[in-house]
């Protein structure tokens, strides 16, 4: 083994093992390009939750507390629309749904249920602001990737409109 | 519709049987309460603590060093107050058990003193009734002055609590998310994010209260001891301490606090002036703490109606002595906002 290697196998004994919840975190723009060390913090603050089949994640117009990260399986997110439930998407593994419910106290927008046994790691609010006390600069910039992606929707949803209008 | 009928039943009987679990857990608790102690000093200091931790973490300082050089600090500081304060503690408190005997007869013949008038004055008391419970209250009084010998083994056994309880503290500063995140996983996934918010909510309401109250409770404390010192008053440093202490009881702990000191001083020194040098410093220093010290250590930590706080330190009193009124307030607003979060979660959205 080259001395090389021998430094990359120490230093991951030194960082930990990466175990199963890393690679997930790593797909999710939220947390793109983030060192290990921060997605070690992340980690520690992660819930993981498994739901049966047709087991609800979240009701509609139930006060939300965070955003869920499919690990494996599959999620639908329904609508009720005229006393009647639309289906509005189905998410698979890496995909994320929630997101709004990190910033504000605000009831859901949809119901969110399993399809088939789904793993999820779900962020709450109250651990994700005490990681932005304690870590500013970590929290800064997953606050950040958050109001990109939500100035991003609301670019869309701008263009749609117009588009309505026009 | 019977379906309907019957998973509401079934409803009904989860919540119950998940009462039935949360009060088994507390009775358990409460029979094995006398184990507990270094755990709830632990908890009170890790409270206490935490921010700090989170804030050399925060500066990039790895969490365990930070822990380790926490501790370190704290048993220094420790160290350094026991031995700057404790001779002059010990000295008072066996000064205060010397005088007692005096200071009980001092009490009784001024007592009996102006009940005799009393029985005289008024003709439809027998005569020897009012002395005769006095006598009695006398005898409680000095039974209880002849405890106070064993406070100074209290402050010893207490002392030591506190340093082996530093082994816990340790490991709920460095692993507690770890060990809140291993039993949150217990909870079922319908109730998993109204308990996560239950939990937050309590830790916050908890944590500022101990914190403010100790922080608030030290300045006090130091500031009555430096006024009394200053004024040549004996037993400064003990009800100086005292009154650091009493201050943890919000409205009814200063008020005691002046009762004992004036008293105290009154009949040490038998001079009017002494009693109002005392009841000038303590009121001095509830003044400083009103306007300063308690809005920015307190501050809104316990959004409680005055009147409400007096009525819960007053059941916590009744049902639970000194400790009662210490956890009371802390446990109604948790109490409180348990039931708003529960109300909210499970009776308005309907989740359950």
């Amino acid at each position: 083994m080259s001395r090389r290697n021998k430094l990359n196998v120490i230093l991951k004994k030194i960082r930990g093992k990466e175990g199963d919840i890393i690679p997930v975190l790593r797909t999710v723009p939220l947390f793109e390009g983030l060192a290990f060390r921060n997605l070690k913090k992340i980690e520690l603050i992660v819930h993981e939750r498994t739901f049966m089949p047709d087991e609800v994640v979240f009701y509609e117009r139930q006060p939300g507390t965070g955003m869920y990260i499919i690990k494996k399986g599959l999620i639908k997110l329904t609508k009720t629309i005229n006393e009647e439930k639309a289906k509005i998407a189905e998410l698979g593994e890496g995909e994320f749904f929630g997101e709004m419910s990190l910033l504000e106290d605000y009831p859901r927008s949809a119901q969110a249920t399993a399809v088939m046994k789904t793993e999820v790691l779900g962020i709450f609010r109250p651990d994700l602001f005490d990681l932005i006390e304690r870590n500013p600069k970590l929290g800064s910039k997953i606050l950040m990737k958050l109001s990109q992606r939500l100035a991003n929707r609301l670019r869309k949803t701008t263009e749609m409109k117009l588009k309505e209008v026009v | 519709m019977e379906k309907n009928e019957f998973q509401k039943l079934w409803k009904t009987f989860e919540i119950i049987a998940i009462g039935c679990v949360l009060f088994g857990i507390l009775l358990v608790l409460y029979l094995i309460r006398a184990l507990l102690t270094p755990f709830i000093i632990a908890f009170v200091i890790t409270f206490f603590l935490n921010p700090i931790v989170d804030y050399m973490e925060g500066e990039g300082i790895n969490r365990t060093l930070a822990v380790i050089l926490l501790i370190i600090l704290t048993l220094i500081f420790l160290f350094l107050l026991w031995k700057l304060t404790w001779p002059t503690i010990q000295t008072e408190i066996s000064s205060f058990q010397k005088n007692a005997p005096f200071y009980i007869s001092k009490i009784q013949d001024s007592l009996e003193r102006a009940m005799k008038l009393l029985e005289k004055n008024t003709g439809f008391i027998p005569e020897g009734v009012l002395q005769k419970a006095i006598q009695q209250k006398i005898n409680d009084l000095a039974s209880g002055m002849r405890d106070i010998g064993s406070l100074l083994t209290i402050v010893k056994e207490l002392v030591s609590t506190l340093i082996l309880s530093q082994v816990v503290v340790f490991f709920f500063l460095k692993d507690g998310r770890r060990i809140k995140k291993v039993l949150i996983a217990y909870v079922p996934n319908k109730y998993f994010e109204t308990f996560l918010n239950l939990i937050y909510e309590i830790d916050k309401q908890i944590s500022n209260y101990i914190r403010g109250q100790l922080t608030d409770a030290f300045f006090v404390g130091v500031l009555a001891v430096i006024g009394l010192y200053l004024f040549g008053i004996s037993y400064a440093i003990f009800i100086g301490a005292v009154a650091g202490i009493a201050n943890i009881v919000p409205y009814i702990g200063p008020l005691l606090v002046f009762t004992f000191g004036g008293l105290l001083v009154l009949i040490d020194t038998g001079s009017i002036i002494n009693l109002l040098k005392v009841v000038g410093v303590l009121g001095l220093v509830k003044l400083v703490d009103s306007m300063a010290i308690s809005p920015l250590a307190v501050g809104r930590s316990v959004n409680v109606h005055p009147l409400m706080v007096i009525i819960v330190i007053s059941i916590g009193g009744l049902l639970h002595g000194i400790w009662g009124m210490l956890l009371s307030v802390p446990l109604y607003c948790s109490m409180r906002v348990s039931f708003r979060i529960l109300y909210r979660g499970f009776v308005e959205y309907g989740n359950w």
